[in-house]
């Protein structure tokens, strides 16, 4: 039960982080419930997978699909481009914890640590970290532009 | 009226729509989309080359075959997903509905005559998103606080080096450095169960999710030079934030922990 309730304050919190975003993206605000159902669905189903062991990329790089997947039968519903809930929705997977181990790792190395053993430790951390990091990146955007890209030949040919 | 005096006024009109989508965050392909839609409203067929500093655009009279080029330097970027949206609409009415040219004018005059957000309302849901993404490392409530309230500073002084019209970059550092400053404070006191997703969270309002994406997609479509000028801004943006935290991280000497 507990975890049930983890699961859901997690995705509604990455909704909640989605909704900021996107007011600080100043998205329509027919928009905002979109955002927030998008974020709070990446969310949910990033934290299922990575529950059944799938590793964070991966997770994130499904989740991200979902929303690409998503956003543009929903853009043709409310009448809005699909960037506008797609961008907010895939933000609160950004992986800024990894970002900030990668620099913690990064700075130690160069101005604390001067034992040999616990350098080599150090540069495992910042090569783990770091592509990690990316790998999330890219996977957030090439899962969140392909699908638009793979349905935008519908759009033009409404022209 | 003469066809050059119509074309130059043509010509103002779609760079300024153009300008707008690139200032308010629209990928390289829908600016495109939107200067094509509207110049073939207007009867035009158009042709244009597009950078983040720079619009030139040539316009050619469907009927007489005349032409007109001209250049337009882009304002400064400020990311406005409503504009868009408007942008969008207004070009699919245009097509249907076949506007005239003061038709499109008046209607572009309402779209930037929109407001944003409220700061207060921004300063706020941006403060939220940063507890949001706390949570999302595995921090507790007060980890969540420390988090809300160190973002909650740094966008107000990002926002504050903003009006004054400094540097981007530097205005990314200044809103780093002071939200890491104070979530550095609670890893000095160690409140709550993982005081560092705090330091880590807090500046990541920054990140430039928008030009990232932005970039890739650019890339995707075959606009290499303005997809690598997007990178290149985003890579900066990252480097302004990365300073800005080592620079706090230093001052609290957080380097011997975790």
């Amino acid at each position: 039960m507990i975890n049930a309730f983890h699961l859901i304050e997690f995705a509604i919190w990455s909704g909640i982080a989605a909704v900021g975003f996107g007011v600080l993206f100043n998205i329509p605000k027919k928009a905002i419930v979109t955002v927030f159902a998008l974020g709070f669905g990446a969310g949910f189903v990033k934290v299922i997978l990575m529950k059944y062991d799938f590793d964070i990329i991966a997770s994130s790089f499904i989740a991200a699909i979902l929303v690409g997947i998503l956003s543009t039968p929903l853009s043709h519903k409310i009448h809005q481009p699909p960037v506008i809930f797609s961008i907010p929705a895939v933000i609160p997977m950004i992986p800024g914890f990894f970002a900030y181990k990668t620099i913690l790792s990064v700075m130690k190395y160069t101005f604390v640590e001067q034992d040999n053993a616990n350098r080599i430790g150090l540069i495992e951390s910042i090569f783990s970290n770091g592509f990690t990091m990316i790998f999330i990146l890219i996977a957030l955007t090439i899962g969140v532009s392909f699908p638009l890209l793979l349905l935008r030949k519908s759009t033009v040919k409404k022209m | 009226m003469d066809t050059s005096n119509r074309l130059e006024n043509i010509a103002n009109l779609i760079l300024e729509i153009a300008s707008l989508l690139m200032m308010s965050g629209a990928n390289t392909n829908r600016v495109n989309l939107n200067i094509d839609r509207f110049a073939n409203v207007l009867k035009c067929e158009a042709y244009s080359f597009i950078s983040h500093k720079t619009i030139i655009l040539t316009l050619t009279d469907s009927e007489t075959n005349e032409s007109y080029t001209r250049v337009r330097n882009i304002p400064p970027h400020r990311i406005n997903f409503s504009t868009i949206s408007s942008i969008s609409k207004a070009s699919w009415n245009a097509i249907s509905e076949d506007w005239s040219m003061e038709r499109i004018q008046t209607e572009l005059d309402q779209i930037k005559d929109q407001k944003r957000y409220p700061r207060i309302i921004v300063l706020l849901a941006v403060s939220f998103a940063g507890m949001g993404f706390c949570n999302g490392f595995g921090g507790d409530y007060i980890n969540m606080i420390v988090a809300f309230l160190s973002t909650f500073a740094g966008v107000f002084i990002h926002q504050f080096a903003h009006t004054k019209k400094y540097n981007i970059y530097l205005s990314v550092f200044l809103g780093s450095f002071i939200a890491s400053t104070l979530a550095s404070l609670g890893v000095v006191y160690n409140l709550g169960s993982e005081p560092q997703t705090a330091l880590a969270t807090s500046v990541l309002f920054l990140v430039p999710g928008v030009a990232l994406i932005n970039s890739f997609t650019d890339f995707l479509d075959g606009n290499f030079l303005i997809g690598l000028v997007r990178s290149t801004h985003g890579f900066m943006t990252v480097l302004a934030i990365a300073l800005g935290l080592f620079t706090a991280m230093i001052l609290f000497s957080i380097k011997f922990i975790g």
